[in-house]
């Protein structure tokens, strides 16, 4: 864990000491090493499931897919932002590589994390570097409302969980994910100890999100900067999903009952999503409110609390964050090209940008859960498991998948295809970093393909 | 405005056709030039845009920037009229009360 730690934290030196011409090679460079050093955790070499371990933090099976994704990431984000940061002073670059890097550090240090609490300090950690990248490097005066509203929703929610964990350090004496799953189911009567049961999740469903409290989501993703949508989409959201699968371990009598109502906000949330995007007019926001329907998918399959669930879970979590980032990315060159989100306006791309048009096409695909991407494998899982918990949800699901396909595809026709705008005749040609960050972003996806193993978690 | 005069190969709009217009008041006829002579102004300022050699961006169209400003705001002009009350409670409210009597009654008594 240290290796991957300690050149993590000597980025900041790299960083505020490198001259301004090799700034961002620098900085590339060091975090694709880090990226590629991450990828020795996943070899599992130990029984017990936890493997890697000094007192406070070790990884396991759930959380190796997670850690490998979140240090994948970072390179990737400081590529995407190398062109709109060009024209800021120097120093101003050095902060926002800065806020990237600490945010890293924060998620390397939840996602390892063995103490509860621990996880909970660096599940709050990760807004603070979010809000500076949202807030002050948006792009529309609309960012300090999307800051609001992302800090507040997060924050509302996580407090019952800070006073559920303390409560729980006090009767059973520990927090540590090591003994925790060896404890005695509680036996949980009360109308309190209900209230426990819901204040532990509430955050993570919020931070998942859960439908009905998902109004932070499309705001923050469309004010954010590239990278900051991109660690968004891809792993502060899966923070909530693991967040929730940890906390299981210790909710297990009372889950049955009391998940009716989030599981069916979830469900509902991803046809009242879907049917949304398909009414959507701003790039961002589509690829946002689709998060929050496979997010909803995810949830579900996570609240049942069956292997296959949670099997499913984690692999549509790792599918949907590397699709859902390279859609991001391929708004954003449409983006800086038009300065405009609006779909209506950046059509017709497939004319002057093939090869823009055939990532695009992929990435569109993996959204839509095309076979055999991981997304539609994922997807299944969760979709099977919760038919096994009851049939009437295979209505939902499926209507679900209709609407996502549907929407997926629109958002492929509505840019690709159609007419080009005639007034549109100064657009820069595809740069080579703009193809190197997409395929770097499709090719795990495929490559995943052949080995779903490492992605499926303790379960299997 | 209203001394509007089209181009020189340019073709009237109908509504300026001499030929067309017998049964138009002569404030009609006015306001009709009045209207051609704006549609002319507008025009022309697209087209000045359009083919300005030093022009990088697009062009910007105020009407496109009002639509997408109404379908991503409408919670500022919402009313709780009837309608949307409606609207709301059936695809908001109701279907999660459905749904969860459904898979609650499904798991806990046809199982």
């Amino acid at each position: 864990m240290l290796k991957i730690l300690i050149p993590t934290l000597m980025l900041f030196p790299t960083i505020w000491l490198s001259p301004a011409k090799w700034l961002w090679t620098t900085s590339i460079a060091q975090s694709l090493v880090i990226a590629l050093a991450s990828l020795s955790w996943l070899k599992w070499s130990s029984e017990t499931g936890w493997s890697s371990s000094n007192l406070y933090l070790a990884t396991d099976p759930l959380s190796t897919p997670l850690l490998v994704l979140t240090c994948w990431l970072l390179p990737l984000m400081i590529l995407a932002s190398q062109n709109h940061l060009s024209p800021e002073p120097l120093n101003r670059q050095r902060t926002y590589i800065s806020l990237l890097v600490s945010l890293q550090m924060f998620l390397i240090l939840a996602f390892g994390a063995t103490e509860i609490i621990m996880f909970y300090i660096m599940f709050e950690a990760t807004l603070l570097p979010t809000l500076i990248i949202i807030t002050r490097w948006g792009n529309q005066t609309e960012r300090l409302n999307a800051g609001t509203y992302f800090l507040f929703y997060t924050l509302a929610g996580s407090l019952p969980l800070l006073v559920a964990l303390l409560l729980m350090q006090n009767d059973s004496g520990t927090l540590s994910m090591f003994t925790l799953q060896y404890t005695q189911p509680l036996y949980l009567l009360t109308w309190g100890d209900k209230l426990w049961w819901a204040a532990c999740l509430l955050a993570f469903l919020v931070k998942m999100p859960l439908y009905g409290v998902h109004l932070w989501l499309p705001k923050a993703h469309v004010e954010a900067p590239i990278a900051g949508s991109m660690i968004l989409a891809a792993v502060l959201l899966k923070l909530g999903g693991y967040g929730m699968m940890r906390m299981m371990v210790m909710l297990d009598p009372l889950t049955k009952e009391l998940a009716y109502p989030f599981i069916v906000l979830a469900m509902w949330g991803i046809i009242m999503t879907g049917s949304i995007c398909l009414r959507q007019t701003d790039l961002k926001s589509l690829i946002a409110y689709s998060s929050v329907g496979h997010m909803g998918l995810v949830a579900g399959g996570i609240l049942i609390q069956t292997p296959w669930g949670f099997t499913g879970a984690i692999i549509l979590m790792i599918a949907h964050g590397l699709a859902s980032s390279a859609l991001f990315c391929l708004a954003n060159t449409s983006y800086e090209r038009t300065h405009s989100r609006t779909m209506l306006l950046a059509r017709g791309m497939q004319m002057i940008l093939p090869l823009m048009t055939t990532w695009w096409f992929m990435a569109s695909l993996a959204n839509l859960a095309l076979p055999p991407l991981p997304n539609l494998m994922g997807e299944l899982m969760i979709i099977t498991s919760m038919f096994n918990w009851s049939y009437w949800t295979l209505i939902l699901t499926g209507l679900g998948t209709l609407i996502t396909a549907s929407y997926s595809l629109y958002l492929f026709l509505m840019t690709q295809r159609g007419p080009l705008p005639s007034h549109i005749i100064a657009l820069e040609p595809t740069h080579t970093r703009e193809h190197l960050l997409i395929i770097l972003h499709l090719i795990p996806i495929v490559l995943l393909i052949l080995k779903p193993e490492l992605m499926w978690g303790w379960c299997f | 405005m209203a001394d509007y005069r089209e181009a020189p190969l340019a073709t009237r709009p109908k509504t300026l056709d001499p030929a067309e217009y017998f049964n138009l008041s002569l404030n009609q006829r006015r306001a009709e030039e009045e209207r051609a002579g704006l549609r002319a102004q507008l025009k022309r300022q697209y087209q000045m845009q359009l083919n300005n050699p030093h022009r990088k961006e697009l062009i910007e169209d105020p009407a496109l920037t009002r639509w997408v400003y109404a379908r991503t705001n409408p919670y500022n002009h919402f009313r709780a009229t009837k309608k949307t009350s409606l609207l709301g409670g059936l695809f908001g409210v109701v279907p999660l009360f459905v749904l969860y009597y459904v898979l609650k009654t499904d798991r806990v008594w046809m199982r």
